[in-house]
């Protein structure tokens, strides 16, 4: 994994062949710094829609602990500030605030109201302001 | 030290209550919502019974003079420096920041808790403060604009450095206290020595949903409802009574006595409530409508149990939940 470069076009297309053939819908794969998104279409094709660089930043929310996720109410996408608290975990009757690290617009959710989640888990996906 | 820099009427500093003195004549007084103000003690790493302010008026502000923990439970919306804290939760304040706190709907009481506690001199070992006999707390009075309250130390944990909450009681423990679909409160009572005096009405004081008149406070709650009276005319000398005994007077509308309780009383006695349920009636309103449900010895001993139980699991819980964190921080 240290090597993987996923700008390197031969690195895009080996998982783009690896997935159609395997039948999968799509991958998403942060490395360092970098996020490479595909989408297999259903004639077999797959189309690269995040290229590694040049696109908005993202930074995740995670699990502080392992426990229940507990969503809170809130409209998607919103713009939140670091520290803001976006959802808790919940460990018996204790509940851990899940916090933005950074300032951005918070686009997905990445977890059910009530799902189990072990820590470190992303719960949040937050576009840093460019 | 914290200052008030603006507050309602009647809002004052309590705590558990002063008991042991009701033979001469001191009323007990203390939260009455116990429960929140114990919640939000062990939030902030308090013993259950320390000294915290009870709201009944908003809104409130205080301005802190020092880094420490506060939390905020009950019927109270808090907010620190403008920014919003989840309900019954515990928050570090640093000094300069200001605490505001709102009502909540459908709640009558908001509680504030500080580490290491409000720490005004007790009197015959509680801090609450006792308005009808002006005494405890700060002066024996309500608190003001311009009060300065002082604070016991205490270290501020990583826990409420990073902020964390509770689910609230009534969430956690739904299925002990119902409530009918209408928002009728269901109090459980015990019938008490004159009971039975009362005849078929004593019947009519169980079926009837009664409505918490606006002459209702810290000291008692008058219910409007039809009248109820005994068969024969009830004459009885003074006798000790304690919160949550329910008394009626000859106008036959019963009067529960609350956290100020009187000390003595001759009206006859109907119902006694169980302990686990005055809390409820601490967070009822003016003009809620209230029924009371006969219960048992066996069940009231149970309610007590699972309220323990609620507040001992949030103790343990939150020292295994920071132990955990510290853990995966590495220390």
């Amino acid at each position: 994994m240290t090597d993987l470069n996923l700008s390197d076009p031969a690195v895009i297309a080996a998982i783009s062949g690896a997935l159609t053939k395997a039948g999968v819908d799509g991958i998403e794969i942060e490395h360092e710094r970098q996020k490479l998104r595909i989408v297999v279409e259903h004639n077999g094709v797959a189309s690269v829609l995040a290229p590694a660089a040049g696109r908005a930043q993202t930074s995740l929310a995670k699990a502080p602990l392992a426990g229940i996720f507990q969503a809170v109410d809130g409209t998607l996408p919103r713009h939140v500030a670091a520290g803001e608290n976006l959802g808790f975990v919940r460990v018996g009757p204790i509940l851990l605030p899940v916090k933005a690290a950074k300032t951005g617009v918070l686009i997905r959710a990445l977890a059910e109201h009530n799902a189990l989640v072990g820590y470190g888990d992303p719960l949040f996906e937050i576009e840093l302001n460019s | 030290m914290i200052e008030v820099i603006d507050t309602g009427p009647l809002n004052t500093i309590q705590d558990l209550g002063r008991t042991g003195f009701r033979d001469i004549g001191v009323t007990v007084s203390g939260a009455m919502d116990p429960l929140a103000l114990k919640v939000a003690n062990l939030l902030v790493g308090n013993e259950e019974g320390a000294a915290g302010i009870e709201l009944q008026t908003f809104p409130f502000r205080v301005r802190f003079g020092k880094e420490v923990a506060v939390a905020v439970t009950g019927g109270g919306n808090a907010t620190l420096d403008g920014v919003a804290m989840p309900p019954w939760w515990v928050q570090t304040a640093q000094a300069g920041q200001i605490l505001e706190v709102t009502p909540v709907a459908g709640s009558a009481r908001g509680y504030v808790a500080f580490g290491g506690g409000v720490d005004v001199e007790p009197v015959m070992g509680s801090r609450s403060t006792s308005l009808r006999g002006a005494f405890g707390g700060m002066e024996g009075r309500a608190l003001r604009k311009g009060d300065l309250l002082p604070l016991g130390d205490a270290p501020v944990s990583e826990l409420a450095m990073t902020g964390f909450g509770v689910v609230a009681p009534m969430l956690e423990m739904t299925s002990l206290f119902p409530v009918v679909e209408d928002g009728t409160v269901l109090i459980r009572a015990l019938p008490a020595g004159e009971h039975d005096l009362f005849g078929a009405d004593a019947e009519r004081f169980w079926r009837q949903t009664w409505k918490i008149s606006p002459q209702s406070d810290r000291t008692g709650y008058r219910l409007a409802g039809d009248p109820i009276r005994p068969v024969a005319p009830v004459e009885m000398r003074s006798h000790g009574i304690v919160a949550g005994v329910v008394q009626v007077p000859p106008a036959g509308e019963p009067i529960i006595q609350m956290s100020d309780a009187n000390t003595a009383g001759g009206y006859p006695k109907i119902a006694g409530i169980v302990e686990a349920d005055l809390w409820r009636l601490g967070q009822a309103r003016a003009g809620i409508r209230v029924r009371f449900v006969r219960s048992s010895h066996a069940e009231a001993r149970a309610l007590d149990k699972a309220m323990t139980d609620y507040l001992e699991d949030i103790r343990a819980t939150s020292q295994m939940v920071a132990r955990a964190l510290k853990t995966i921080a590495g220390h």
